[in-house]
């Protein structure tokens, strides 16, 4: 695209020069051509709304909101950590695996009696008996 | 020769045509058309002379890459006949950003071996590097031989003025252009040109009698 120049008083050394100028212009090469194109492209598409922009923009435009989600989220399963509410293999030395749980007990206030009447004492006895002749009447059937 | 209109005022402050005080626009299919045949007929010169500047070819196409996206988002609405005086000042303005970098790197990286700056230095001239296309092998290593000596004897001059020659010769603006894409005044212009004119015939003179 030379047209545009005039070389009307150009001195010998001028238009050698950009004889020699037009010739390595002419000479770049095909990889160097293809960056131009591509370059070229993003321009335009940069105007005009087309794929080039998008599709270069698309991801980097959401990589960082998604790199900030998922480090929430492991920062929150982190913290999470060992006091969750999953299911734990029940330890034998821990209240919670004999199904008591005394400090829960007193720190919800709740009331709780002792057995200490004689009607309770015999519930407790009638249980005891009960669950003696349940046993056997099954070791017999 | 062709004239070029001049810039008005308000876009010839380097803020300006970098796009600050700008709004990015949106073309119709045929102005985007006449955009992508501007770019198209000046970007393999755009990188000649980013070459010439610069003396590395990723900084060159560095260099072209932020001119077209510059020119394109800012400056796309505005007439056409615009667009190279434009376009070669905001690649002069990138090109002049590259050398400030260049200068960082050799002063604080130089002294490492395998630098950039070594690298420049020790890797072969792109433009020594003409390939197989085009003309007959004869007339190929003539203009290939004559290039090189231009090139040798453009390493000599000052910035402005290589700006100057590479503009107004090789990329064939008028002076007005030129001096709308330099930045300065016509008259200063026409005096580096001068002078670049001056320490090019004493170069060449032997070689390219």
């Amino acid at each position: 695209m030379n047209d545009h120049r005039d070389e009307t008083g150009f001195s010998e050394l001028e238009r050698r020069a950009r004889a020699a100028f037009d010739a390595s212009v002419d000479s770049v090469d095909a990889q160097a051509r293809s960056r131009l194109n591509q370059a070229r492209q993003r321009a335009v598409a940069a105007v005009t709304g087309a794929p080039a922009r998008q599709a270069r923009r698309g991801w980097t435009t959401w990589a960082p909101a998604g790199a900030l989600a998922a480090s929430v989220l492991v920062a929150a399963l982190l913290m999470r950590g060992p006091t969750g509410d999953e299911p734990r293999a029940p330890v034998a030395s821990h209240p919670a695996a004999l199904g008591h749980e005394p400090l829960e007990m007193l720190a919800a206030g709740e009331e709780f009696e002792i057995a200490t009447s004689d009607e309770e004492l015999e519930f407790y006895e009638w249980v005891e008996v009960a669950a003696v002749a349940d046993t056997s009447t099954n070791g017999q059937g | 020769m062709t004239r070029f209109v001049s810039l008005d005022p308000a876009v010839r402050s380097r803020d300006d045509v970098e796009g600050a005080t700008t709004k990015e626009t949106r073309l119709d299919a045929a102005h985007a058309r006449e955009l992508d045949r501007f770019l198209a007929g000046v970007e393999r010169r755009a990188l000649r002379i980013a070459q010439l500047a610069l003396r590395n070819v990723d900084d060159a196409h560095d260099a072209v890459q932020h001119a077209m996206l510059r020119l394109a988002e800012h400056y796309a609405a505005r007439p056409s006949e615009e667009w190279r005086p434009l376009f070669f000042r905001i690649l002069y303005n990138g090109i002049r950003d590259i050398q400030r970098r260049q200068g960082v790197r050799r002063r604080f990286f130089g002294w490492l071996p395998g630098t950039t700056a070594h690298a420049e230095e020790d890797a072969p001239d792109p433009l020594e590097q003409v390939p197989d296309a085009g003309p007959e092998p004869s007339r190929l290593l003539e203009t290939d031989e004559a290039m090189a000596e231009l090139q040798r004897a453009l390493q000599r001059l000052p910035a402005r003025q290589l700006e100057a020659f590479s503009l107004r010769c090789l990329e064939g603006l008028d002076v007005a252009a030129t001096a709308a894409a330099m930045g300065c005044s016509e008259g200063s212009v026409k005096t580096h040109y001068f002078r670049a004119l001056q320490t090019l015939r004493a170069e060449l003179a032997e070689v390219w009698t």
